[in-house]
Order: C-alpha cells, then sequence, then structure tokens
C-alpha cells in the first residue's frame, strides 16, 4: 500500500483519458437508467389508466413498460461491455 | 415425496462441502476462495444469492394476488445490477481484498472505518438473516404440511448452514448457491413452458383468463400500493440498495480481476433478468389457474401459489405427476432457503475475523491459522445466534426485514462507498457519520413505521406489530427520506472532520483512484494471497 508510484502515473496521457472518459460514461449511463426506471412508479402511482390501457391483445401498457426495462437493462449492460473494451484497453496502456 | 427429494438435495450439497473442505485450507480460502472462482460461476452464485425464496415464493404469491403490482418489484430487483455494474463491482474488486472495510480503508487510511464498516456489515447481514431464518421456519412447515413445525425447521436449517460454511467455506458456499440457482432456474423454466403450453402460447390469453377472474384493475397498477411515494420510495431503495449489501459486495472478491467481476455481473444479471420475466408468467398462471382464493386458503401471504401451480401443472392434485411437481419445487424452495442463509452467515463472519478480530483486535497481525480458526468459530457463533433470533422472531411480523436490509444498505453503506471513490475531499469522519449516521437514522425511521407500529386485532395471534400505536412517520420503506440523509451525514461529517487538504490527501486519493481505474497491482490472484 504505498504511494509512491503513483504521481507519475496520474500525468499519463492514456490515464488522464481513461479517467475522462470513464467518469463521463458511468453518470451519462447511471443517469439515463435511474430515469428510465423511475418512469415505471411515477407512472404506476400517477398515471393508473395509462397502465391499464391495453396495447397488444389483452397485454397492458404497464407491462409491455416492465417488460422494456428489463430489455433496457439487458442492453445497456451489452453497451458497458462493449465499451469496457476501450477502458480496458486504456487501463493497460495506463499500467504499463 | 417431497423429503425424498429434499434429502437428495442436502446429500449432494453436502457431498460439495466435504469435497470443496480439502481446498478450504486457509483464511484466505474460507474468505473468498483464494479468488479463484471463475467469473461464470460467480455470476450464477450472485444470481443464486440473490434469488431468494422471497423472490421465488413471493413475488409469484405478489402477482398471483395483487396482479400487475407484485411484477414492479421483479422489475427493481433486476434493474439494481446496473447500479453493481457501472458503479460499485470493479472499483470493489480492485481496492479490496476481503470485505468492503478494506476498500474504505485503503483509501481513507483510518483503522477506526474498518470497525464501522465491519459493523454496518454485521448489521445489516442480522437483519436479512433473521427475515430469511424466521421465512424459513413458516415456509418449510408449510411446505411440508405441518409434519416439520417451525420449531424444529429454525435449528435444522441452521445447523446445515453451518456445516456448509464452517467445514467447506466460501467455496463450498459458492457451490452450494450454483446448484440451487441452477435447480430454480431448470424448475422456473419448466413450469414457463407448461404455463404458455397450457395457454396457447400467448401471454395476451393468459392476462385475459386473469382479467375474467379477478376484473381489468388486475392487469394495471395500483391493487397492492396506493400511494405513489410509498412506491417510489420502496423503488429507491431496492435500486440502489443491492450495491450496497454486504452479502452481494463480498461475491466480487472471489474473482481473480476486475474483468471477472464484471462478466459475473452480466452472467448474472442475464439469470435474475431472464427468472424475473418468468415471475410474471408463473403469478398469473397460478391466479388464473388456481384462484385468488385456493391460494390464500394454503397460506395468506401467498407464499404456497408457485408450489400449488406446479401440482396443477405436472398433472393435479392427486396424480403421480402433481405429485413429483409440488415435491420438487418445494425441495427447491428449501435449497434455496440453506444457500442464502449460508452466503449471508460467511460474510457476517468474514466481516468479523478479517476486520475487528484481525484488523483492529490484532492490529492485522493475526496467523493465518488464527484466523482460519476464529472465522469457523465465529460462522458457529452467527449460525447459533441466528437460530436463536430466529424462534424468538418466529410469531412476528418479519417481512419488512428483507426491505429494511436494503434501505440501511442504500442509506449507510452506497453514500460512503460513492464518496470514497469519487470525492477528493471526503474523509474517515465522513465515513464513520455516514455509516452510523445512516443505519441510526433508518432504523429510527422504521421503528416509528407502520412496519413496528400499528394497531392490530386482538385476534390476530402471529405477525403481530411490536408497538400497538399508530405510525408517527408514515412511508413503509425509509429509502426516499434516509437516503438522502445518508448522503448529508456522511458530507457533514466530513466538513466537520476537515483538516487543510495537503498534497499527501492528494497523493492518497490519485493512487485510490489509480488502483480502482487501471487494476494496477491487483493481477491475477495476487491479491488474495499478499
Amino acid at each position: 500500500m504505498t504511494v509512491s508510484r503513483v504521481p507519475s502515473a496520474t500525468r499519463n496521457a492514456a490515464y488522464q483519458q481513461l479517467v475522462a472518459q470513464r467518469n463521463a460514461f458511468t453518470l451519462t449511463m447511471t443517469l439515463t437508467f435511474l430515469v428510465l426506471y423511475f418512469l415505471l412508479p411515477v407512472l404506476a402511482g400517477y398515471n393508473k389508466p395509462l397502465m391499464a390501457q391495453k396495447v397488444l391483445g389483452n397485454v397492458t401498457f404497464g407491462y409491455v413498460l416492465a417488460f422494456a426495462e428489463f430489455i433496457m437493462g439487458w442492453v445497456m449492460a451489452y453497451i458497458y461491455v462493449v465499451k469496457a473494451r476501450t477502458f480496458d484497453r486504456l487501463a493497460q496502456e495506463a499500467r504499463a | 415425496m417431497t423429503f425424498l427429494l429434499a434429502a437428495m438435495i442436502v446429500a449432494v450439497t453436502l457431498a460439495v462441502t466435504f469435497w470443496a473442505s480439502k481446498r478450504n485450507t486457509s483464511a484466505g480460502d474460507f474468505y473468498v476462495a483464494g479468488g479463484r472462482i471463475s467469473a461464470s460461476q460467480n455470476g450464477i452464485a450472485i444470481a443464486g444469492d440473490y434469488m431468494s425464496a422471497a423472490s421465488f415464493l413471493g413475488i409469484t404469491g405478489l402477482i398471483a394476488l395483487n396482479g400487475y403490482d407484485g411484477f414492479m418489484y421483479s422489475v427493481g430487483w433486476f434493474i439494481a445490477y446496473l447500479t453493481v455494474l457501472f458503479i460499485v463491482a470493479e472499483p470493489l474488486r480492485n481496492l479490496g481484498k476481503y470485505t468492503l472495510a478494506d476498500m474504505l480503508v485503503y483509501r481513507l487510511k483510518d483503522p477506526r472505518v474498518r470497525t464501522y464498516a465491519a459493523v454496518s456489515t454485521i448489521v445489516i447481514s442480522t437483519f436479512y438473516m433473521i427475515a430469511q431464518v424466521v421465512g424459513a421456519g413458516s415456509l418449510i412447515s408449510l411446505l411440508s404440511r405441518g409434519a416439520i413445525s417451525a420449531d424444529l425447521a429454525i435449528p435444522l436449517v441452521g445447523v446445515l448452514m453451518i456445516i456448509y460454511v464452517v467445514v467447506g467455506g466460501m467455496l463450498a458456499t459458492t457451490w452450494v448457491q450454483i446448484i440451487k440457482a441452477m435447480l430454480l432456474m431448470f424448475a422456473t423454466i419448466v413450469m414457463t413452458v407448461l404455463i404458455l403450453n397450457r395457454f396457447g402460447w400467448s401471454f395476451s390469453n393468459l392476462l385475459g383468463q386473469v382479467e375474467a377472474k379477478n376484473g381489468a384493475e388486475f392487469l394495471g397498477a395500483g391493487v397492492k400500493y396506493k400511494n405513489p411515494i410509498d412506491l417510489i420510495s420502496l423503488c429507491l431503495a431496492l435500486v440502489l440498495g443491492t450495491a450496497g449489501l454486504p452479502h452481494i459486495l463480498v461475491r466480487f472478491f472471489t474473482v481473480p480481476t476486475a474483468q471477472d467481476a464484471r462478466k459475473s455481473v452480466v452472467w448474472a444479471m442475464a439469470l435474475i433478468g431472464a427468472f424475473y420475466v418468468m415471475t410474471a408468467f408463473m403469478g398469473n398462471a397460478a391466479n388464473a389457474l388456481l384462484g385468488k382464493d385456493a391460494i390464500e386458503a394454503a397460506n395468506k401471504a401467498g407464499n404456497m401459489a408457485a408450489p400449488l401451480l406446479a401440482e396443477n401443472l405436472f398433472g393435479g392434485a392427486g396424480t403421480l405427476g402433481g405429485e413429483f411437481g409440488l415435491a420438487f419445487v418445494t425441495a427447491v424452495a428449501f435449497a434455496t432457503i440453506l444457500a442464502v442463509v449460508a452466503g449471508l452467515t460467511i460474510s457476517a463472519s468474514t466481516s468479523f475475523t478479517h476486520d475487528i478480530y484481525n484488523g483492529v483486535l490484532k492490529g492485522g497481525q493475526a496467523s493465518e491459522k488464527d484466523q482460519f480458526r476464529v472465522a469457523r468459530l465465529a460462522t458457529v457463533a452467527v449460525g447459533v445466534a441466528a437460530i436463536l433470533l430466529g424462534l424468538a422472531a418466529k410469531t412476528q411480523n418479519v417481512a419488512f426485514l428483507v426491505a429494511l436490509a436494503f434501505a440501511l444498505a442504500a442509506s449507510a453503506n452506497l453514500p460512503v462507498i460513492l464518496f470514497t471513490l469519487f470525492w477528493r475531499r471526503f474523509n474517515a469522519t465522513g465515513a464513520m457519520w455516514g455509516i452510523v449516521g445512516g443505519i441510526l437514522f433508518t432504523l429510527l425511521l422504521i421503528a416509528i413505521s407502520p412496519n413496528i407500529m400499528k394497531i392490530d386485532p386482538d385476534t390476530l395471534t402471529t405477525g403481530r406489530h411490536l408497538i400497538q400505536a399508530n405510525a408517527i412517520f408514515p412511508l413503509e420503506n425509509p429509502g426516499l427520506i434516509s437516503i438522502p440523509a445518508g448522503f448529508l451525514f456522511a458530507y457533514l461529517g466530513t466538513l466537520i472532520g476537515a483538516r487543510r487538504h495537503t498534497p499527501e490527501d492528494d497523493r492518497i486519493f490519485e493512487d485510490m483512484q489509480f488502483r480502482a481505474y487501471t487494476g494496477a497491482g491487483v493481477d491475477g490472484t495476487v491479491a488474495a494471497h499478499d
């Protein structure tokens, strides 16, 4: 747990790029999923007629939205996995 | 037949435990299986830790009795993993060795933080465990149709769990989770296929029958949650709490690298998501095929919906197939309870041994052998405490304890984790204020909420509320107030503890961030053994 090797490391360009990209990505993705997720309880609380509206046969808007949240979760996880390849590459350069 | 199948599952898990015992020879093996679990194994085990009896029996029952509102639980529990994936999993793996406290101390360099973080882990795990153990007592007596009473079931679960953890350590605990997760997925998939077959491969048809039986409101929101603020508060605690739950966090120390931690969350999200999507089919089918009255007659909370549904799908009551379906699902539910309790126990005893015994009492100088011995003693102590608390609380209404564990994790642990990772001026005083303030304030809000304070009719003998008076705080789940309060406590503590910001502070922060972002110094399993 020594702190000696760090000052030079923080000046390397790959690391600066990693921190900037990663922070921007994390913040954007987190805010996006929180807003999209909270659509569900907010609409369930304040717009019950919309949630009970049938859109596909007997399947209501509420169920469509809930299933869409699952797809959103998987898609965002996939986007992150793809993006993380860049992060891994930058991390490797930063360590070198 | 139920006993036979349950006994077979127990026999398999015990065999795995004795196999694992040969590789369970040091403290590092006990705590985190030496950091040698693979990403896919860990992902399945995370899913196993998460898909508790509360989700399998509880959510199926909630949807069967309340329609759409029950399904909202499923969504929140799944989406919560995005918080874990984006923010917590990888830095935690890079900064910690065995526990959450490792990560906080790595940055904050103050041994007192270790004590507070360990206490928080033990408090949260204990609440979660009481809920699981009490639930186990009533579920097993329910599932065995009264043949095994709660007084017998609680010690039985406690003793089996102690054997898994003491003998097999984290490796056995992980494999028990994997076995249980695969059985549970298998049972759920088979039931879903049978349901779809029964309803002409159409979810719309299924919902049509639910509507015909219960009215249109069952397909929309509002049957269970009348107060929108309460619902939003619950969702906030669910989506932020998972990222602070100690028994989930400890799983990221069992894999070698941050990349494996990431992959395990993705594996877990695939399984957990598929499982929770299928709860919509199971819950609605239970309602359509069995009817609300029959489910409530078996158990008021709806916990029998899934086993009874299996009986119906496999041929109905009285048939051989029906009996097998009921027995299989019951045995899977039993395995689920055992596995989740074992996972909670190991996170509590690791925290006690690594953080309090070795970190604080022995100043980090305890030998591997001593730590290994103490960890197993701590497990027995945790197990015995769980049995005693479970027996003491068995007539209380404890369902809220799981939601409370989530609220505590989101209010006490998450603010401190986020500030540690991202706030340059954060300090040890802020961490201690955040943890203690978060825990005490959440407990206070719960104590004066309708979970504890409610006037029951005199005829109610089980599930009574502790304080027979009207609630002071209106929300069932305190997250909406307690989570911002947790951040505020950590912020205020930081201001109070602030001294002049030195270049040394900057260096410590940058060192931490460099390691968190790049994994420098934690390649392979080195960190688990250094």
